[in-house]
Parts: C-alpha cells; structure tokens; sequence
C-alpha cells in the first residue's frame, strides 16, 4: 500500500510503499493493508504504527488528532495537526502534566471550557503515558 | 436525555479548539530536541479586518483563538 503521512509543518511521508498501518481511529483502532476498503476515520491522541516491506518492528508516531482516508487504489492519506515520535516523549513531563492537568479538572466549574480544557490535557497525557508504557490515572 | 456528543462540544468548544489543545499537550511533553523545534507550532497569527460599505475597517491582530471568536 502507499501512505501519505502528513503534518501542517512536515510531510513524514510521500508515497512510501509500506506493508500496513494500524490506526488510531476515534472509533477504534483498526489496520490498514492494501486492497482495504476505502474509510474516512477521525483519529483520536494515539499511536499510529507503520510497518515498512522487510522491516520487523513497526514506526511508531503519537499523534495529536487528524484524520486518515483509505482510497479505493491502495492509498491512504493521513493528516494529523501534530505528531511525535515516541521515543522524543519524555515520560517525567507526561506525568507532571497529566498531575496538573487532573488538579485543573477537579479546580474547575462543572462543564466549563477550563474544565474540559484539563480533561483534553489529561486524556491526552493519559494515552501519551499508554503509548510508553505509564500507567496514569 | 443527554444529547450524544462529546465533552468538548458540550463545553462549547469546537473541533478547531479541541485538536488545537490537544496539539499543545502533545508538544509540551516532546523531549529536547524535538521539543524546541516543535515549539514554533503552537504559534499563528494574523490581521482581520471588518468590511462595511466597501470600506476596510481596523485591522486587529489575531494571535489566539479566542480572539478570532472560535
């Protein structure tokens, strides 16, 4: 399959043939391979893995949000508005933010922008921490 | 019966907001140096100008979402 990997101030990748992505699907994670059926999904903060032809363990990014479109031709494009590699997280600064962030939630009014605000900030550190092997609750 | 959104909507945030937000968390747990270099990302920032009459009104410099009434 071709993948198009692209961030608004990078492009990752540009037609790189590779064997199969696995999506971070608001709706579910789910993989691609070629011949998959064509899909618009919305991502949700996650691990987005790329498995290249003859290579073993796969790419990883964490990715912000964005959305992923499958094509009919066995190409998929993805766009994320930011994206990282896990191996630049650094796991001390997850879990100082996500303290913060669940201190800024049970500060602010109920159903407030503050408190949803903290609830991004946490349910993005929390799956952040997931995706390097914390456990943050 | 709750309308079947999610948080952020309810908060009145929109998708822009959202993913923004998002978008700075991921960034500001980046390590040195992709942290650095990531940073500038977080940046924008534009002139707006009401037309009225066939006239440009003000220019307003527009450095965060808030101030662009998103």
């Amino acid at each position: 399959m071709t993948l198009n990997f692209n961030l608004p101030h990078e492009t990752i990748y540009s037609e790189a043939k590779v064997s199969q992505v696995i999506v971070p699907g608001a709706a579910g994670e789910y993989g691609v391979t070629a011949d998959h059926v064509p899909l618009v999904a919305q991502l949700k903060a996650g691990v987005l893995q790329i498995f290249h032809e003859d290579a073993g363990e796969p790419e990883k990014y964490f990715v912000a949000g964005g959305f992923s479109l499958t094509h009919a031709n066995s190409v998929t494009d993805i766009s994320c508005p930011e994206a990282v590699k896990l191996d630049d997280i650094d796991s001390s600064a997850v879990s100082s933010n996500f303290e913060s962030a669940k201190n800024a939630y049970t500060s602010a009014e109920d159903g407030s922008a503050a408190q949803a605000e903290a609830q991004i900030d946490m349910e993005v550190n929390r799956a952040m921490g997931t995706a390097i092997g914390l456990n943050l609750n | 019966m709750a309308t079947p959104t999610t948080f952020w909507r309810l908060a009145g945030m929109s998708y822009v907001q959202y993913v923004t937000r998002a978008s700075s968390a991921v960034r500001n747990a980046a390590k040195e140096p992709a942290k650095s270099k990531l940073a500038a990302n977080s940046k924008f920032s534009y002139n707006a100008s009401v037309w009225e009459g066939g006239v440009q009104g003000k220019k307003v410099e527009i450095d965060v979402l808030s101030k662009a009434g998103i």
